[in-house]
């Protein structure tokens, strides 16, 4: 045996894969190379299997599969996060030629994040799809497509060759696509479905358009020849290109409609997933593409950052006015976007002025609200999904006092609203301030257009927490507190373990952030200096102090528990010795019982805000006015809803006229086969002809 | 500490002052200053009267009100000497813990079904979420111009460099007492005096609270006052020596909470509709202090 076998086969089976020579050729591959190939192998195997294992086994058989996975994986992966990045290459036949696998921390940052939350979200579907138990076909499809998923998330992240990667993000798309659509003998779903798979096609066209201006100038799909491309082109519109391509899936305004729609007719799981992860990804692909930039960065470091605080101010306006609560947590989403966009823009803000501690502020603050954000947000989509379940309604104003039917759901929900707000102890807070010690650092530059953006930026990201307070008291309250306002029947009740306990080990993930920053801050900086240290020469100044001080702020935290305990128990102490009575709520002195129509419902708690900015957030009212000669008015409707700005009268009017200009081509769409089937010899042909005749080459 | 120990001792008094203020300005006899200390604890041996709509969040919500107060007391400096807790940007601590204790009140009015604390909760959380860029320019802007980022490093440095750097200071505390005035729902935000449904904001979230936790409730709210106040001398005193910030402090608190009384006894308050353009013109007063501080620093040119 060779020496490179002895250091890397730990895993007992490689050894013995190694010493056969049935396994001969498997010598000349890596082991971690090996595992890719395992995981592919049992993940294509339990595909088929979950077609035809009974119905109760189906979802155990993908949540080990999933729970596999996400070992193997990871296996491959955590190594890269505090050490080398592990590259190999694999020969994928003439057309794609070789494609380069590359695990580098960034990639191996994010497959962590994936294979907790599929986990996590596997085995919370497991048990919220429980009462679908009479559609067999329709659940394996489902897990089928789950395992599809998870997989191609993972090889976005890391496969480094253009057209591959168009693959894998294609399949991430479709699969998730099918994910979605779950319920889809609702019409709604079916558009949200289309609306999603819409979107993500113009995303892929871009970036398609993208990979292939750079093969064009390079010659080479691969990531290497962006070096080059950058080295020698304009920087601004390739990665404008990117942005944008990315930017729909991530959901940066005005690419975001998808999100609001897609998220709640996704199933609960499938929504967190997508919106803890997915959205991630395009996240990812930003953060790749400036790993290569190499000028301009300033300008591109602003334009992100504007794009970004207006991404975060107008997501989190929208939540705070829905009273879908899923919808809620879809435009939360977009707001978390925009936290992270700002942290990228800052970094590459630093990148630009050359100031290695702003780089690492604004990237790492970037990347550890990606995990924050996936961590709470898939909290909350699980927790949300859980109160669906239960009373079948996404629509909050027709909720109220769950607080007493389920007391863990509401706690959990509790912690993920102050997680998410960025309010201390909990994990949000730790990024968002990173993000804000950037924004000062970045501030002191120079540059008083710099200056200017970044203590606007600074403004607005307060205001990004003030109103996600007002939208999470608001949805907390609205759910959870006060009376139920409607009656609903079967009561509902607190949902079964199998759905809390992912959500207690996402509590528990969360914690870790808040209160052992140090872990993950010592990964980030492992990861920000392997960006790009080798491209700009940053020594790591002032990382380590930082992180020192962060660990510090998670004792003030734990100072700050601990004197809320301090005064809980003062308080218990002394009110044990004291009357209490419960009494009704006062009305006024009001005889008779208060009824739950009293109580201020979600829309009246944030119809102030929508009031003042209703230009931005449009109401719809439907109602029919009543008229002076009708003495006896009979009962009427009324109802409102908030339409979303960019969709009404951006997207809307485009996709009006394009629907106009396309009508004059229905003919082409007959629905007759063998109409399509010229149309595909007339295509083969036309590509033959002009091949002989030179003019394709 | 010792700002801890300053605060904790003029939020004693303050309230007392300002309502002797007012007291004095209507020609009343009114209670003495101490009356409200007083009202305080007799409130933490009263017994308590629990909604029977409400959840554990309304037991522990004053709680977890009183605590955020207390933490955030911790982080205020008093001229050279650092708060308890000192770091680089401590401010955003400060105003996140904040946050922590007002999401609290928020959902604990909420819980108890009723429409006024629906009412107030709503408002609060509309009000205070305008005030917060006021609050974060500021202090961004100061930070800029000092080139630190910690509350007491930025307040002992603010006038090493000129004397225009005062009438920043000025601004400021315009921009701080605004702040603390909607903080604690005061006029011209809210009116705190009259019945209690018509006290738009603060009264009745806390409408449904008695006993002990009304006691933490307003012994938190006379704490943020002496806070804020504690803030804004910090803006004047810079590193002169303890002999004469100790008393200056005293006498600023005075003449704070002799304003607020005064302000309240010759204004109305605003309409609910004006609040927010109001409140959101604060934030336009702490661009003026940004932009002060760009042309002290020479960047305008």
């Amino acid at each position: 045996m060779n020496e490179e076998i002895t250091v890397f086969s730990n895993v007992k089976i490689i050894d013995i894969l190694y010493n056969t020579t049935l396994f001969e050729f498997i010598k000349t591959m890596h082991e971690s190379e090996l595992l890719m190939y395992l995981s592919f192998g049992i993940t294509l195997l339990a595909m088929i299997a979950i077609a035809y294992v009974p119905m109760k086994m189906k979802a155990k058989l993908a949540t080990f599969i999933v729970i596999a996975n996400a070992m193997i994986t990871s296996w491959i992966a955590i190594p890269a996060l505090f050490g080398d990045a592990l590259e190999y290459v694999m020969y994928a036949g003439a057309f794609m030629g070789n494609i380069t696998i590359r695990i580098d921390a960034l990639a191996a940052w994010f497959m962590v994040i994936i294979n907790f939350t599929a986990v996590t979200g596997v085995m919370y579907g497991d048990g919220y799809l429980k009462g679908h138990q009479s559609k067999p076909a329709k659940l394996s499809l489902h897990w089928i497509l789950f395992l599809l998923f998870q997989l191609s998330m993972l090889g976005v992240c890391v496969v480094q060759h253009g057209l591959a990667f168009l693959i894998v993000w294609e399949i991430m798309s479709l699969s998730s696509m099918l994910l979605v659509i779950f319920d889809h003998h609702k019409p709604n779903t079916i558009k949200a479905g289309l609306n999603y798979f819409v979107q993500m096609h113009i995303s892929v066209l871009l970036l398609t358009v993208g990979f292939i201006w750079v093969y064009f100038q390079t010659g080479s799909f691969s990531f290497e020849a962006f070096h080059t491309f950058f080295g020698t082109n304009s920087n601004i519109w390739l990665f404008l290109i990117f942005f944008v391509g990315f930017g729909f899936k991530a959901g940066f305004i005005p690419f975001h409609t998808w999100l609001p729609h897609a998220h709640p007719a996704a199933p609960s799981h499938i929504s967190g997933v997508m919106s803890g992860v997915i959205v991630k990804l395009g996240i990812y692909g930003i953060i790749r593409i400036i790993t290569f930039l190499s000028s301009d960065l300033l300008l591109l470091g602003e334009i992100v950052v504007s794009v970004s605080v207006l991404t975060g101010l107008y997501g989190i306006l929208n939540a705070a006015i829905h009273h879908d609560f899923k919808k809620m947590l879809a435009y939360c989403t977009i707001e978390n976007i925009g936290i992270i966009g700002i942290g990228i823009g800052v970094g590459m803000m630093g990148l630009g002025n050359g100031s290695p501690l702003l780089y690492y502020l604004g990237f790492g603050g970037a990347l550890l609200h990606v995990l924050n954000h996936s961590l709470f947000k898939s909290l909350l989509f699980y927790a949300a999904g859980s109160v669906y379940k239960q009373t079948h309604t996404r629509n909050m104003e027709k909720l109220g006092g769950l607080i007493k039917q389920m007391p863990k759901t509401a706690l959990i929900f509790l912690i993920g609203a102050i997680a998410i707000g960025g309010i201390p102890p909990f994990n949000g807070f730790v990024s968002e301030f990173i993000i804000y010690s950037g924004l000062l650092e970045g501030m002191k530059s120079s540059n008083l257009s710099q200056t200017s953006l970044l203590i606007l930026t600074f403004a607005g990201l307060s205001i990004i927490g003030g109103i996600s307070i007002l939208t999470f008291t608001k949805a907390f309250g609205t759910i959870f507190l006060g009376n139920p306002r409607e009656k609903m029947d079967p009561t509902p009740q607190e949902v079964s373990r199998l759905m809390l306990i992912p959500q207690y080990i996402i509590i528990a993930a969360m914690l870790s952030v808040a209160f052992f920053p140090q872990i993950y801050l010592t990964i980030i900086s492992h990861i920000v200096q392997g960006l790009s240290v080798s491209r700009l020469g940053f020594e790591p100044v002032g990382f380590d102090s930082f992180a020192t001080m962060i660990s510090n702020i998670s004792i003030y935290s734990a100072i700050f528990i601990g004197l809320i305990g301090l005064f809980w128990g003062v308080r218990a102490v002394i009110v044990k010795r004291r009357t209490q009575s419960s009494q009704p709520t006062w009305n006024c002195g009001y005889e008779g019982i208060a009824t739950p129509k009293m109580q201020y419902t979600g829309k009246s708690f944030s119809k102030p805000l929508s009031k003042i900015l209703n230009f931005l957030l449009i109401e719809k009212k439907q109602f029919t006015q009543m008229k002076p000669s009708e003495l006896f008015p009979s009962k009427r409707n009324y109802s409102s809803s908030y339409l979303d700005f960019f969709e009404h009268f951006f997207i809307r009017k485009i996709t009006r006229r394009l629907l106009y200009a396309t009508n004059y081509f229905k003919f082409i769409q007959n629905g007759r086969i063998q109409s399509y089937v010229i149309y595909g010899i007339v295509f083969i042909i036309a590509i033959f002809v002009l091949t002989a005749l030179n003019i394709l080459q | 500490m010792l700002s801890f120990a300053l605060i904790f001792i003029a939020a004693i008094f303050f309230s007392g002052i300002i309502s002797r203020t007012k007291s004095i300005f209507s020609g009343r006899k009114g209670p003495g200053i101490m009356q409200p200390i007083k009202d305080i604890i007799r409130l933490f041996r009263k017994g308590a009267v629990y909604s029977q709509t409400s959840s554990f969040v309304f037991q522990i919500a004053p709680t977890i009100y009183f605590s955020s107060v207390v933490m955030a007391m911790l982080i205020v400096p008093f001229g050279q000497s650092k708060g308890l807790i000192s770091f680089n940007g401590d401010f955003i601590f400060f105003a996140y813990v904040l946050a922590l204790g007002k999401f609290f009140s928020i959902i604990s009015a909420l819980d108890t079904g009723s429409s006024f604390g629906g009412m107030g909760a709503s408002r609060e959380a509309l009000y205070s979420m305008f005030a917060e860029p006021a609050f974060f320019i500021l202090i961004g802007s100061l930070a800029l111009l000092t080139g630190h980022s910690s509350f007491q490093e930025i307040f002992s440095a603010l006038h090493l460099g000129s004397y225009i750097t005062y009438a920043l200071a000025i601004l400021a505390t315009f921009v701080l007492l605004m702040i603390a005035m909607i903080e604690n729902s005061r006029m011209p935000i809210d009116d705190p005096k009259t019945h209690l449904e018509l006290t738009m904001i603060h009264e009745v979230m806390i409408l449904e609270n008695s006993g002990f936790d009304l006691g933490l409730i307003l012994s938190a709210g006379c704490l943020k006052f002496a806070i804020y106040g504690a803030l804004i001398v910090n803006l004047f005193i810079g590193i002169f020596p303890y002999e004469y910030t100790i008393p200056l402090f005293f006498i600023t608190q005075f003449l704070i909470a002799i304003t607020i009384g005064t302000i309240e006894s010759f204004m109305a308050r605003f309409r609910m509709g004006h609040n927010a353009q109001f409140i959101f013109a604060l934030t336009s007063v702490s661009l003026l202090i940004f932009f002060g501080a760009l042309l002290i620093l020479g960047k305008f040119i």
